[in-house]
C-alpha cells in the first residue's frame, strides 16, 4: 500500500516539476540564443590562428577592427577608426579612431578608460615586433600577419595622439588595407596587458579575453561551451541578445538532432538539408563563400618529394564523383585555387583530365612501377569547403587502390589535427582555406608561399622561389590587369609543380529556427552574432486564449504557453 | 565483525596496490616518452623536463620510480591532459559526480522498475504473466545499449519531442559547480530561475538514465524473481498462510522483507555494471561524466588522461563493491563467514 | 517418437543427453537453437555467399534505401551506404566478424578458463586463497571496461579486441570451474574413485568433467552474448574493428552521420546484433532451463 502511494506522488511530482514554469525557462530562452559549433576554439585570440572554428568563436563576437567590409559589395567601411587617409604614394596610412570606444567589464577586469591609440598600436607591435615584451606569450606565432608579410611591410606605427595614429609602410601595397579589415586584426587592450603583466600572468590575455566587441566572455568550459554575456557599453547599440551560448558539438548528427529538438537555435554545418526544409518551423540558408578544398602533399616526404608522383595521384583522382558523393551537387569543381567570383580568376586554366592509365605510366616513370603505401590525413569535422573529409578520403583511397597505391587514413579531434599538421607528421592531408577578404592574395600567400611554412599554414611545406616571387609582385602594384597576370602565371605554376589538388569550392550553409532573425553569416568566413535576435513564438493553442481573453478585456503576462 | 573489516580492509589495501602497479605500468607501454606519458607535459621546456625527472625518480630504480608515482598520486597530482593541458586531477573532480548521478539515478529507476516486476512474476509463477516478464527481460538484456540510446532519441526527443537529447542541463541556466551533483548544485545556486532549472536537469536525465536501467533491471528482475520463489517456498510462509493471513498481508509483511535481502548483496556488482553502460551512454547523449571523457581521451590518444582515468575508475568501481558488502555484511551477520570454502 | 525396442534395456542417457532430451522439448530453445546454427552457417559461408563486397562499393549507388522502399532496388536487397556498398553484404561479412570473432573468443578462453580453473580446484592454502581474492577482483570489474583498459593499451584494431575480450571472459570460466569442480568434489562418487585409488587428473578428467560440461556450457552462452556485445560496443567506439572492416558495431558507427538521410544504415546492424545475442541467449535459457528441470529429478 505504502509502495503504491509513494510510486503514484513521486510520478506526480515528477511530471509536475518538469512540466510547470515552462512560463519563465521561455523567458529566459527570450533573449538568449544558442549556437551549435563543430569544434572548440584554440585561444580566444584570433591573432594567433588561422582556424575557421576559433574565428568564429572569437572575432567578430569579442573584438573590433580599425576598419571592416559592410554590404553586399563589400566595401571598406568604419569601425573602430572613424576614417582614414592614405598618402599617394601609398607608404603612410593614418587612422583618426572613435573616442567612445569602451572595453569588456568582466569578473577578472574593470577597464578605467576608453579605448585609445596606445591599444591600437599594442595590439600590432605584439604581433610585428619580435622585441615586444608580449610577443612570444602564447607560443609567438601570428600566421596571418606572418604570411602576409606585414611586419617586413610596417617600418613603424606612429601616434600622432590619444586618437591618431599613422602606419609607416616600406612599399606601396595594395593588399594593406584590406588585410586590416580581416578578422584577425583585432584590437585588444593595452592597460588589461599591463594589468597582467604586473600579476605575472601575461598568457591570460589569450585565454580571458578583453576586447570591445558585442559580447564579453562569461565562461568558457573545455569541449562544452562559451558563455557570453551582452557587452552594455558597446559603442555601437547593444546586441540585442542578453546572452549567446556555443555549445560545442562535433558530431554532425548531434548538431542537426539539437536542431530538430529545438535544444539549438542556430546550427553550423547542418546536414540532411531535406529534413530541415521539410519542417516549418526550421530555414536553411547559405552564402556563397571565397573558399577552396584541397588534397595536399607533404613535398618534405617521400615518395611526395617527387613531382611526377604528385601529378601522377592528380590525374587518378576522380573528382567529379567526389563532388557528386560529398558535397551532393552543392559546389563547384576547383581547377584552381580561386573561386568564379575572384576578379583574379583564370578562365582559361582547364579542368583535370581523370585519366588513371596515364597516372600509372607517370607512377612507372617515376620509378614507383609497384606502387607504394601511404597515409592521408582527413579532418574529423565539417568545415564550409569539406563537408565530410572522412568520406571523402575513403573516396580517395579507392580511386588510389586502382593504380596501385594504398592508402591509410588517420584522423585525430580537429585542434590535435591541426597541431600535427603544423608538425609535419602527415604525408598527404585533406584541408581547405576559407578567404579573410576579397583579394585574391589572401588565398595565395597563406596556402602556398615559403613564409608560410614556417607559420604553419602552409602545411604542403612547399617553397617555390618563382611563386613567391611572382605573388609579391603582384602585391606591389596596383595595375589590376598586371596583378591578373602575375596571379594566373602563380595558378599555373601550382598547376605544374601540383604541391596540392584542388578539388571544389563551396558554399557555407547553416540552419536556424525561424523564431532567429538577423544576419549571421558573414561574407569571409566567419560569423557574427551582432544583429541576431528571438522572435516570440507563439503557440496555436495560446493565440486563440488570446484572442478570447483580449476580446474580455483581460491582459496577459508575457510568457507563452 | 572486526575480523570482516579487516580482512575486507585488507582486500582493499591489496586491490589499491594493484590497480595503481597497473597503472604505472602501464605508462611504459605506451608509445612515446614515458615521462611525458606520466605527466602530460608536451610544452615542458628542457629546464621543465629535468625538474620533471628528478620529481619522478626517473634515474633510480623501477621501484623507487613507483615509490614517487604513488607519492605524487596519493597528493592528488594526476598530471595535464596532453590534448587540453589541463590538470586532470581538476578535471576528474568535476566529471566523477556527473557519473555517479546519472549511475545512481539509473539505479534507482531499475530497482524501482525491476523489483516489483520480478516479484510479480514469482507470484504468477509458471502463468502467462511470469513468460512475459521473462521473455520481455530477456530482449531488454539483449539490446546493444548504443542502439537502444539512438532509438529512445529518435522517437522520445525528435517524434516526440518530450524529453532533450543531450546534456545535463540546458546551456541557458547557469549553475555553479560545487559539489558536480547538478540537483545539490541546483539547489544551492542563487539563480532566479531555481525551479525551472531543476525540472530542466530532471528532463535532460531521466532518457540517458532510462536508457542505463534498462539492463541491470532485467537483471533485477531476475534476481527478485529467484529470491521470492525462493522464499514463498520457505515453511515459515506456508505457516503464516496457514495460520490464514490473506495473501496481501503474507506478501507485504513478510515476503518482500525477506526477498529484499537477498538482492541487496548483488546490488553492489550490479552498480559496477551499470557504471560501465553508463560510459557508453554518457558518449551517446554527450553526458559530461567521467566515461565519455575516457573514451574520448583513448580516441585522442590522450596518455595521461587514459592511465588517470582508468585508475580513477577502476578504483571507483572497486571502492562501491566493498562498501556495499561491507554494508550488507553489517546488516546481515551470516554473510560475514568464510565465502571461499576449503 | 516411435522406436522397436528389440531388447529390453535400460538406456541411461548421458548427462548431455538428458539436457538435450529436455532442450528439444522447449519449442522456444529450440528456435534460438536454430537461430544459433543459422548464424553459424553464416559466419562461415557468409563471405562466400555475399553478392557484393563489402568494402568496394558502387559509386553510382550511393544511399540507396532498403528494396520494400519505392526509391530501392532489389538487387541491393538492404540498401547500401554513403560509399555505396551494400547492407546485406556487409551484415553478412559482419557475422563472420562479430558472431564467428565472439565463437572463437569464446572457445579459446573456455579452454584456457577451465585448465586453469580445474588446476586451482585441486590446489589449497595460501595459493587458493590468494587466486580467490584475485578473482574477486577481476571479477569485480565489469567485462567491458577491462576490455576498453586492455584496448586503450594494446591500442585499436580488431586483433587487440579479440585478445582483449578473450582475456577478459577467461576468469569468468576460471570462476565456474573452480566452483562446479569444488562442488563436485564433495559428492560420493568422486569419493568412491579417489578410494580406488585414481590420481587427481583421473578423477578430474573421467569422472568430474562428464558432470560439468553443461554448467560450463550454460556459462559459454553467458560469455559468448557478453562477447558479442563487447567487440560490437567497442566497435561502435571506434576502438574494435576499424574502417572499413564491415564489424555490425562499427557499421552502425558509420551510419551515425547518415541518421537522417539513410536511417536504414543505423537500423539494420542493430537489428543484426539484437538477434544474434536473441539466439544466444535464448540457447542459453535452454540449457539452464534444462539443468534446472534435470536437477530436479
Amino acid at each position: 500500500m505504502n509502495y503504491l502511494k509513494f510510486i503514484t506522488t513521486s510520478l506526480f511530482s515528477l511530471v509536475f516539476l518538469t512540466a510547470c514554469n515552462q512560463k519563465d525557462k521561455l523567458l529566459l530562452s527570450e533573449h538568449s540564443v544558442i549556437y551549435c559549433a563543430e569544434g572548440s576554439p584554440e585561444t580566444f585570440n584570433p591573432q594567433l590562428v588561422t582556424s575557421g572554428t576559433t574565428i568564429d568563436a572569437t572575432s567578430n563576437q569579442l573584438y573590433d577592427r580599425l576598419i571592416t567590409y559592410k554590404g553586399i559589395e563589400n566595401k571598406l567601411s568604419p569601425a573602430i577608426a572613424e576614417s582614414w587617409h592614405v598618402t599617394s604614394d601609398g607608404t603612410k596610412v593614418t587612422f583618426y579612431l572613435r573616442k567612445d570606444v569602451a572595453f569588456h567589464h568582466t569578473d577578472y577586469f574593470t577597464p578605467t578608460r576608453l579605448l585609445n591609440a596606445d591599444d591600437v598600436i599594442f595590439s600590432f607591435e605584439r604581433a610585428l615586433n619580435l622585441e615586444h615584451p608580449y610577443h612570444f606569450v602564447s607560443g609567438g606565432s601570428y600566421p596571418f600577419f606572418q604570411n602576409v608579410g606585414l611586419s617586413d611591410l610596417v617600418d613603424k606605427i606612429e601616434k600622432i595622439n590619444d586618437h591618431t595614429i599613422r602606419f609607416h609602410l616600406s612599399h606601396a601595397d595594395n593588399s594593406f588595407l584590406a588585410n586590416l579589415a580581416t578578422d584577425f586584426s583585432i584590437i585588444l587592450s593595452a592597460e588589461y596587458a599591463e594589468q597582467l603583466s604586473k600579476q605575472n600572468a601575461k598568457s591570460d590575455i589569450d585565454t580571458h579575453p578583453i576586447g570591445t566587441g558585442p559580447f564579453k566572455l562569461k565562461e568558457y568550459r573545455v569541449g562544452s561551451f562559451i558563455r557570453f554575456y551582452q557587452h552594455e557599453q558597446y559603442w555601437q547599440d547593444p546586441a540585442k541578445i542578453d546572452q549567446l551560448v556555443f555549445d560545442i558539438t562535433p558530431s554532425n548528427t548531434g548538431r542537426l538532432t539539437k536542431l530538430l529538438a529545438k535544444e539549438c537555435d542556430v546550427v553550423a554545418y547542418p546536414i540532411a538539408h531535406g529534413k530541415i526544409t521539410q519542417r516549418k518551423d526550421l530555414s536553411l540558408e547559405a552564402v556563397t563563400a571565397l573558399n577552396v578544398g584541397y588534397f595536399g602533399f607533404n613535398v618534405n616526404k617521400a615518395p611526395f618529394d617527387n613531382k611526377l608522383v604528385r601529378q601522377a595521384i592528380s590525374y587518378a583522382i576522380n573528382k567529379q564523383t567526389l563532388l557528386d558523393a560529398i558535397y551532393q551537387g552543392k559546389a563547384e569543381m576547383a581547377n584552381s585555387l580561386l573561386p568564379k567570383t575572384s576578379w583574379a580568376f583564370d578562365k582559361t586554366i582547364k579542368n583535370q583530365k581523370f585519366d588513371p592509365f596515364f597516372a600509372k605510366e607517370l607512377l612507372n616513370f617515376a620509378g614507383y612501377a609497384e606502387g607504394f603505401t601511404m597515409d592521408l590525413w582527413a579532418m574529423p569535422i565539417q568545415r564550409p569547403y569539406n563537408p565530410n573529409a572522412i568520406t571523402m578520403a575513403k573516396l580517395i583511397q579507392s580511386d588510389l587502390k586502382k593504380i596501385g597505391i594504398q592508402v591509410n587514413i588517420v584522423s585525430y579531434e580537429w585542434s590535435t589535427f591541426l597541431q600535427r599538421l603544423k608538425r609535419g607528421e602527415h604525408q598527404s592531408f585533406l584541408l581547405g582555406w576559407s578567404a579573410d577578404h576579397p583579394d585574391p592574395d589572401n588565398f595565395f600567400s597563406p596556402i602556398l608561399s615559403c613564409s608560410a611554412t614556417k607559420t604553419g599554414s602552409n602545411t604542403t611545406f612547399w617553397c617555390n622561389e618563382e611563386y613567391d616571387t611572382i605573388i609579391q609582385k603582384a602585391l606591389r602594384t596596383s595595375d589590376i590587369d598586371k596583378r591578373k597576370e602575375y596571379y594566373a602565371q602563380a595558378m599555373s605554376i601550382i598547376r605544374q609543380e601540383v604541391p596540392l589538388i584542388p578539388l571544389a569550392h563551396s558554399k557555407r550553409y547553416q540552419a536556424r529556427g525561424n523564431n532567429v532573425i538577423g544576419d549571421i553569416l558573414a561574407p569571409f568566413g566567419g560569423i557574427n552574432f551582432y544583429s541576431v535576435s528571438k522572435r516570440e513564438l507563439i503557440s496555436k493553442k495560446v493565440a486563440t486564449k488570446k484572442n478570447k481573453l483580449d476580446g474580455k478585456n483581460n491582459t496577459l503576462s508575457t510568457g507563452v504557453n | 565483525m572486526l575480523v570482516f573489516t579487516l580482512r575486507r580492509l585488507s582486500l582493499f589495501i591489496f586491490t589499491m596496490l594493484l590497480l595503481t602497479l597497473v597503472s604505472f605500468s602501464v605508462n611504459f607501454l605506451f608509445p612515446g616518452d614515458s615521462i611525458i606519458n606520466l605527466t602530460g607535459a608536451i610544452n615542458a621546456t628542457p629546464n621543465q623536463l629535468i625538474g620533471l625527472n628528478e620529481a619522478y625518480q626517473t634515474n633510480r630504480n623501477i621501484f623507487w620510480q613507483y615509490i614517487a608515482y604513488l607519492g605524487h598520486i596519493i597528493n592528488g597530482e594526476f598530471g595535464l591532459s596532453m590534448a587540453s593541458q589541463s590538470d586532470i586531477a581538476t578535471e576528474v573532480v568535476k566529471m566523477l559526480p556527473a557519473t555517479i548521478e546519472l549511475s545512481l539515478v539509473a539505479l534507482l529507476i531499475a530497482m524501482l522498475i525491476g523489483i516489483p516486476l520480478g516479484f510479480i512474476a514469482a507470484i504468477k509463477h509458471g502463468k502467462f504473466t511470469d513468460s512475459l516478464i521473462l521473455s520481455v527481460s530477456m530482449f531488454g538484456y539483449s539490446i546493444p545499449v548504443f542502439w537502444l540510446g539512438l532509438l529512445a532519441i529518435l522517437t522520445f526527443s525528435i517524434n516526440l519531442g518530450w524529453f532533450p537529447s543531450a546534456g545535463q542541463i540546458s546551456l541557458l541556466f547557469e549553475i555553479k559547480l560545487v559539489t558536480g551533483i547538478q540537483f545539490i548544485d541546483i539547489l544551492l545556486s542563487d539563480s532566479p530561475y531555481k525551479w525551472q532549472a531543476f525540472s530542466d536537469a530532471t528532463a535532460h536525465i531521466i532518457l540517458p538514465a532510462c536508457v542505463i536501467a534498462l539492463a541491470p533491471a532485467t537483471i533485477f528482475i531476475r534476481l527478485a524473481r529467484t529470491s521470492m520463489i525462493e522464499v514463498l517456498g520457505t515453511s515459515y510462509i506456508r505457516a503464516a498462510s496457514a495460520k490464514g493471513l490473506s495473501f496481501r498481508q503474507i506478501i507485504f509483511r513478510h515476503a518482500i522483507r525477506n526477498a529484499l535481502i537477498q538482492i541487496i548483496r548483488h546490488v553492489g556488482l550490479q552498480f559496477a555494471n551499470l557504471v560501465t553502460i553508463a560510459m557508453v551512454t554518457e558518449v551517446i547523449f554527450s553526458w559530461p561524466g567521467i566515461g565519455r571523457w575516457l573514451i574520448e581521451s583513448i580516441y585522442q590518444r590522450d596518455y595521461t588522461a587514459i592511465e588517470s582515468g582508468l585508475l580513477v575508475l577502476s578504483c571507483f568501481i572497486f571502492i562501491v563493491h566493498i562498501l556495499t558488502d561491507f554494508i550488507y555484511a553489517a546488516l546481515n551477520p551470516l554473510a560475514r563467514g568464510n565465502k571461499y570454502g576449503a | 517418437m516411435a522406436r522397436d525396442k528389440i531388447y529390453l534395456e535400460e538406456i541411461f542417457p548421458s548427462p548431455f543427453m538428458q539436457l538435450w532430451q529436455v532442450f528439444r522439448k522447449t519449442p522456444v530453445a529450440m528456435l534460438g537453437g536454430s537461430c544459433f546454427v543459422f548464424l553459424i552457417v553464416l559466419a562461415i559461408f557468409g563471405p562466400i555467399l555475399a553478392p557484393y563486397s563489402p568494402i568496394e562499393g558502387q559509386l553510382d549507388m550511393l544511399l540507396l534505401p532498403p528494396a520494400w522502399n519505392n526509391d530501392g532496388n532489389v538487387s541491393y536487397l538492404l540498401g547500401t551506404d554513403e560509399l555505396g556498398r551494400d547492407m546485406l553484404s556487409r551484415l553478412m561479412y559482419g557475422t563472420s566478424l562479430t558472431f564467428g570473432l565472439s565463437f572463437i573468443v569464446v572457445i579459446i578462453s573456455l579452454i584456457i578458463g577451465v585448465v586453469i580453473g580445474s588446476l586451482s580446484a585441486l590446489t589449497t592454502g595460501l595459493k587458493s586463497s590468494f587466486l580467490n581474492h584475485f578473482l574477486d577482483v577481476v571479477l569485480s570489474i565489469p567485462s567491458l571496461l577491462l576490455a576498453i583498459i586492455i584496448v586503450a593499451i594494446l591500442g585499436p584494431g580488431i586483433a587487440n579486441t579479440v585478445w582483449a575480450v578473450v582475456l577478459v571472459l577467461i576468469p569468468q570460466f576460471i570462476h565456474i570451474t573452480r566452483y562446479a569442480v569444488k562442488e563436485e568434489s564433495r559428492k560420493d562418487y568422486v569419493l568412491a574413485s579417489k578410494l580406488d585409488g585414481a590420481s587427481p587428473f583421473r578423477i578430474l578428467y573421467y569422472s568430474i568433467f562428464p558432470n560439468i560440461t553443461d554448467r560450463i556450457m550454460g556459462q559459454a552462452t553467458l560469455a559468448q552474448s557478453a562477447a558479442i556485445l563487447d567487440i560490437a560496443t567497442l566497435g561502435f567506439l571506434g576502438l574494435g574493428a576499424q574502417i572499413p572492416l564491415p564489424e555490425w558495431g562499427a557499421t552502425l558507427a558509420n551510419g551515425l552521420d547518415l541518421f537522417y538521410i539513410a536511417p536504414w544504415t543505423v537500423y539494420l546492424p542493430g537489428l543484426a546484433i539484437l538477434f544474434a545475442v536473441v539466439a544466444t541467449n535464448l540457447v542459453g535459457e535452454g540449457i539452464r532451463h534444462a539443468l534446472k528441470v534435470r536437477k530436479d529429478r
